[in-house]
């Protein structure tokens, strides 16, 4: 983005929030329903100063880790098999599919009575969500090895594992961070939604206590916090990508 | 025959080639033998089957019937005894032109250092000296072929194929690289087979000009091209030049009228 470009965005972020603290103020002017942003942002100074932020974030990112870690190398894995095997593509597909368009996040109250209010009720509801991209996106990644260029190797007489290791893991490589780049919102969902089901701390659980006390101010504190993190974890993403797989961006 | 075939080696035998795609003959018993050092050009009418000779020879489809000798033994698949030039130039993205140069030797295993300088010494051939560490995406189309015509030589092969190398340039950018080319050959005089549907290519670069037949395909004549060496842009002004272009294209005439008032190609 160019800075012309970039002045533009932040000017239509100050207007909005200009725009929403005007109307909490002076249109809605009741704080059961809606805070303004002045109000958000000593709400998360409060939180942050009492620990208990640092607490609910510490909480919400060691589910949010595990899950999304275990998901990753489950996932790449499993689109690895998929793709080298007929058979175990032939097995997992229907189940990847059927899954993957089902809203798993519903299975969060039975695997609550399942594994208990602890972390992993919540690491298995992220697993659920982030591990069908990555394995979707990783044999996609695979299969589509330019037959072109598979023929170029096979020119100089290279064996199917050469083939595999110079140009399959490499050309999957951009679907692979593109499937891993989706799983993070879907995990964060995960996340959030599972506490909301029951637990004793976390992000999603500061939401859902606020809700229950109508304290909008600590409900939306909650809510910048994670799109905060989703923010920088995508832009993050969006370097790594720039480093790891600069062929793509034309 | 030609009298440079009785001095000089026999390099490539091709004898009673055929192929048949399920119930479609391709290709109907082609015979050709290439001296060593000869500058080869297959034309034809699309449809003729050139790609496909050229891609039995080197050993990525097999023949349905007869036989490819290298040097008197046996094609039996791809190998480093020949370099293959694409039409798309079929770089990987993801490396520099000096890895994507080097990717052959890689594969056959030989050791780096060795085929590092060699294939650097390859780039400043082509004329790539400088862009060793770029990406494909930097380079253009002209460039990327010159890689691509590096990468096929750093393995050093016997025989040189390839397969409309020019034919995605546009038309001043292919007519240096023929005159590139031809500097290029100069250096080693390596066997090359080139398929193009360019006539005027054909007869600018090779020795002699097979001249293929559609349906099934096969040599309709080969023409040998006496023009002296080195070769400059000039020589296809000359009234010999425009001889050769007009007799090959009333060998190949009636076949490209027929495809493309049939086919519509």
């Amino acid at each position: 983005m160019n800075r012309r470009g970039a002045g533009v965005s932040a000017l239509s972020i100050i207007g909005g929030l200009l725009l929403w603290e005007a109307a909490s103020r002076f249109a809605v002017d009741n704080s059961l329903f809606l805070a303004a942003p002045s109000q958000i942002l000593i709400a998360i100074f409060r939180l942050a100063v009492t620990g208990q932020l640092a607490r609910h974030i510490e909480i919400s990112a060691i589910e949010f880790a595990l899950g999304y870690g275990i998901a990753s190398l489950l996932g790449i894995a499993m689109g690895l098999l998929m793709a080298e095997s007929d058979r175990a593509k032939k097995i997992l597909q229907p189940w990847i599919s059927g899954l993957y368009a089902t809203p798993t996040i519903a299975l969060g109250p039975l695997f609550l009575l399942w594994l208990g209010i602890g972390i992993w009720s919540k690491v298995v509801v992220v697993i659920t969500l982030v591990l069908f991209p990555v394995v979707i996106n990783t044999e996609a990644g695979l299969r589509t090895t330019s037959e072109r260029l598979i023929e170029m190797l096979r020119s100089f007489g290279a064996t199917r594992q050469q083939i595999f290791v110079k140009l399959s893991l490499p050309s999957a490589a951009p679907f692979v961070l593109a499937g891993l780049k989706l799983g993070i919102g879907r995990g964060l969902i995960g996340v959030v939604v599972a506490e909301l089901f029951g637990s004793r701390a976390g992000l999603g659980q500061l939401i859902s206590q606020s809700a229950d006390s109508f304290n909008m101010p600590n409900l939306f504190a909650a809510v910048i916090v994670l799109a905060s993190a989703g923010i920088a974890m995508t832009a993050g993403f969006t370097w790594l990508e720039r480093k790891l797989v600069p062929w793509t961006r034309d | 025959m030609d009298a440079r075939l009785t001095m000089a080696a026999k390099k490539l035998t091709v004898s009673g080639l055929g192929k048949t795609f399920t119930s479609l003959e391709v290709l109907s018993n082609i015979g050709v033998e290439i001296a060593d050092g000869e500058f080869i050009a297959i034309v034809g009418p699309s449809g003729c089957g050139k790609t496909t000779f050229l891609r039995i020879v080197a050993g990525l489809e097999a023949a349905t019937t007869g036989e490819v000798k290298i040097d008197g033994s046996l094609v039996r698949g791809p190998g480093i005894d020949r370099g293959f030039v694409f039409q798309n130039d079929n770089l990987l993205p993801w490396r520099t032109v000096l890895a994507n140069a080097m990717i052959g030797p890689e594969i056959a295993g030989r050791a780096a250092a060795p085929s590092r300088s060699r294939t650097l010494d390859l780039l400043k051939l082509v004329g790539l000296s400088g862009f060793e560490h770029y990406f494909p995406r930097q380079l253009s189309g002209g460039m990327r072929q010159r890689v691509n015509l590096a990468r096929a030589l750093a393995v050093d092969p016997k025989i040189l194929l390839m397969d409309e190398p020019f034919a995605s340039l546009d038309a001043q950018t292919r007519e240096i690289m023929q005159t590139e080319l031809t500097r290029i050959w100069e250096q080693g005089r390596k066997t090359v087979l080139f398929v193009t549907h360019q006539i005027d290519e054909a007869v600018f670069l090779s020795d002699r000009v097979l001249v293929f037949a559609r349906r099934p395909g096969r040599v309709r004549e080969t023409v040998s091209v006496d023009l002296p060496r080195p070769r400059a842009l000039s020589v296809k002004r000359t009234p010999e030049f425009v001889r050769y272009v007009d007799h090959i294209w009333s060998l190949i005439e009636e076949d490209v009228r027929q495809s493309v008032l049939h086919e519509g190609a």
